[in-house]
């Protein structure tokens, strides 16, 4: 059984905007969900996370249909969302920031901790600047302080909403590292993309245009060169 | 080291601004302006609280925001003919909790999606509402009330006789601002106000349920408003209908404007040099000569200033 299913998924905005789509993803794989703008990936990861209400289809986390429940379900459920635009809360200190990523766990204060020290071990800049406010870390930082909150409630999947948006190739390249790292670590990743830089580093590829999935593929069928003209344009 | 300093810019703009005032004041021989102006100032300070806490959490300037005040005096009034006076003071504080309470879940919540201006108006009929419920429940007059501290023996500071309340109430009022501070910088739920205000969906995200901590604001800012007024009214020896909403909405706007609508520590500052300005303003010789009541005029004057100059506020960091 797939950790994640969907069924059918249609979500819209009072217009239709997800048309219907189905795809799996296996426990422990990476999955990296591509399309142009507009195409639906955000709507499709929000919808995972329970910031919008399906119209009609099933999401299945670990057998059980969550379709429709609130995020604050979600998260203690094991689904934790990275925002496109990062959304970390600039007045408060990163320390802060990540002890509210642990909100849904706050009875468990020495798991806390062990989050904690596990997050500045994926990404170290963030111990160095634990006092700092996060509204005045760079915008790579901000992106680890983004993910390293969402990995405060030990999630079982990680959804990760355009990691590499606005980072230098070699800023992106390390985050996509630490997102390798975290999935061997046993936490399952969709991670939203355009750069298909990423691609080295997943094992499943979902490929979104207009509301529809048109290309789903794992293993070497997806590091093909040939997939980037097909499916992404060749500017990519 | 500079990100320090920048990190805590608020705090030390503010805190050199109060020292330099409070120096000047002393200097020019105008300590009492300072004692009374720094009592009345936290009462501001607080009701500008409750107003930035809940422009934060609603999005909307609260007009009801004296009126938990007011009705925490009433229930300070008819509590403390049945019971000791300081249960009473606890039970007006409690009754204002519920009455932001329930003004969060009938008239907020339902306006969840609704256009601001349309939850402005209606703060304003739950302001107008209390103040229709004051009136019917005893007349238009005012009314005595009592106080805690009947003991006539005074104190001396700065060589100024103080009645013992007032120095209770600065003990109080710095007790409440030590409280409110580690409340929002060091307790979950606090952080979590602060969080949300800032950014609902992330807020959602990690577990929150912001709906639910809208509530709870409503709640803070109401007893905030209590506080408020059972520090500052009583003092004076009686109230009426609407006192919270006349002589405190006003000032504490001009406070809540001064820190950018958004600065808690900026706020409460604001209130407290509000309260001093007021103050110099009504007692310096200086000012002698203006005729009519000079504590609205110098208000306004303020708020105009600070609207026209700054309305980012003075500790507000740009774009609010
Ligand atoms: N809040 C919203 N209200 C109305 N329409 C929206 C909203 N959010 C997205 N849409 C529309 O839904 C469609 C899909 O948007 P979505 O954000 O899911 O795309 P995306 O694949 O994430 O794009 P991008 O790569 O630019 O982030 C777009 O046509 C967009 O205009
Ligand atoms: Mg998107």
């Amino acid at each position: 059984m797939a950790l994640l299913e969907i069924e059918e998924l249609r979500v819209g905005y009072g217009f239709p905007v997800l048309m219907g789509i189905s795809f799996e993803v296996e426990e422990g794989e990476t999955a990296v969900l591509f399309g142009l703008n507009g195409a639906g990936k955000t709507t499709t990861v929000a919808s995972i996370a329970g910031l919008l209400k399906p119209d009609s289809g099933v999401i299945r986390f670990d057998g059980e249909d969550v379709a429709g429940r609130p995020p604050t379900k979600l998260v203690s459920k094991g689904i934790s969302l990275v925002p496109e635009g990062r959304r970390v809360f600039p007045a408060l200190s990163v320390g802060n920031n990540l002890r509210l990523g642990a909100w849904s766990r706050r009875r468990h204060r020495n798991e806390i901790d062990e989050r904690r020290q596990l997050v500045f071990d994926y990404f170290p800049r963030l111990a160095e600047r634990a006092d700092q406010a996060a509204g005045t870390l760079s915008g790579g930082e901000q992106q680890m302080l983004a993910i390293g909150r969402a990995l405060m409630c030990k999630p079982r999947l990680l959804l990760i909403d355009e990691a590499s948006l606005g980072l230098s190739p070699a800023l992106a390249k390390t985050v996509f590292q630490v997102v390798k790292r975290i999935n061997e670590d046993g936490v399952t990743v969709v991670i939203v993309e355009q750069n298909v830089g990423v691609l080295p580093y997943a094992d499943r590829a979902l490929i979104m245009e207009k509301g529809t999935l048109i290309f789903s593929g794992v293993g070497d069928e997806i590091q093909h060169a040939n997939l980037r003209e097909t499916y992404l344009g060749g500017d990519h | 080291m500079l990100d320090v300093l920048r990190a805590r810019a608020d705090w030390i703009v503010g805190l050199a601004l109060a020292v330099a005032l409070a120096v000047l004041l002393i200097a020019t021989g105008e300590e009492k302006a300072l004692v009374i102006g720094t009592t009345t100032g936290s009462a501001y300070g607080m009701v500008a609280l409750g107003l930035v806490l809940v422009y934060k959490s609603s999005g909307v300037f609260n007009f009801a925001q004296g009126e938990f005040g007011t009705v925490a005096l009433y229930a300070l009034y008819m509590l403390d003919f049945e019971v000791n006076y300081w249960l009473a003071l606890l039970g007006a504080v409690v009754v204002a909790a519920m009455m932001g309470f329930l003004t969060e879940r009938i008239v907020v919540r339902p306006l969840f999606e609704a256009p601001r201006v349309i939850l402005l108006v209606a703060t304003a009929g739950v302001a107008l509402l209390a103040i229709g419920v004051q009136i019917w429940f005893g007349d238009a007059q005012g009314k005595p009330i009592a106080k805690g501290f009947d003991r006539v023996d005074r104190v001396k500071v700065f060589g100024v006789q103080v009645p013992d309340q007032q120095l209770w109430l600065i003990a109080m009022l710095a007790v409440l601002a030590i409280v409110l501070g580690l409340f929002f910088t060091r307790t979950n739920l606090g952080l979590a106000i602060v969080g949300a205000s800032q950014e609902p969906t992330a807020t959602e995200l990690v577990g929150i349920s912001v709906r639910r901590l809208s509530s709870f604001v409503w709640v803070v800012a109401a007893v905030l408003g209590a506080f408020a007024a059972l520090i500052a009214v009583p003092n004076g020896g009686s109230f009426a209908p609407g006192i919270m909403t006349t002589s405190f909405l006003i000032p504490a706007f001009t406070a809540a404007v001064l820190g950018g609508m958004t600065s808690l520590p900026g706020a409460f500052l604001g209130g407290v040099l509000i309260g001093i300005v007021q103050s110099v303003a009504t007692t310096a010789p200086l000012f002698e000569d203006i005729p009519g009541t000079k504590e609205t005029l110098v208000v306004f004057v303020v708020l105009l200033v600070v609207l026209v100059i700054r309305p980012q506020g003075l500790l507000g960091k740009g774009s609010a």
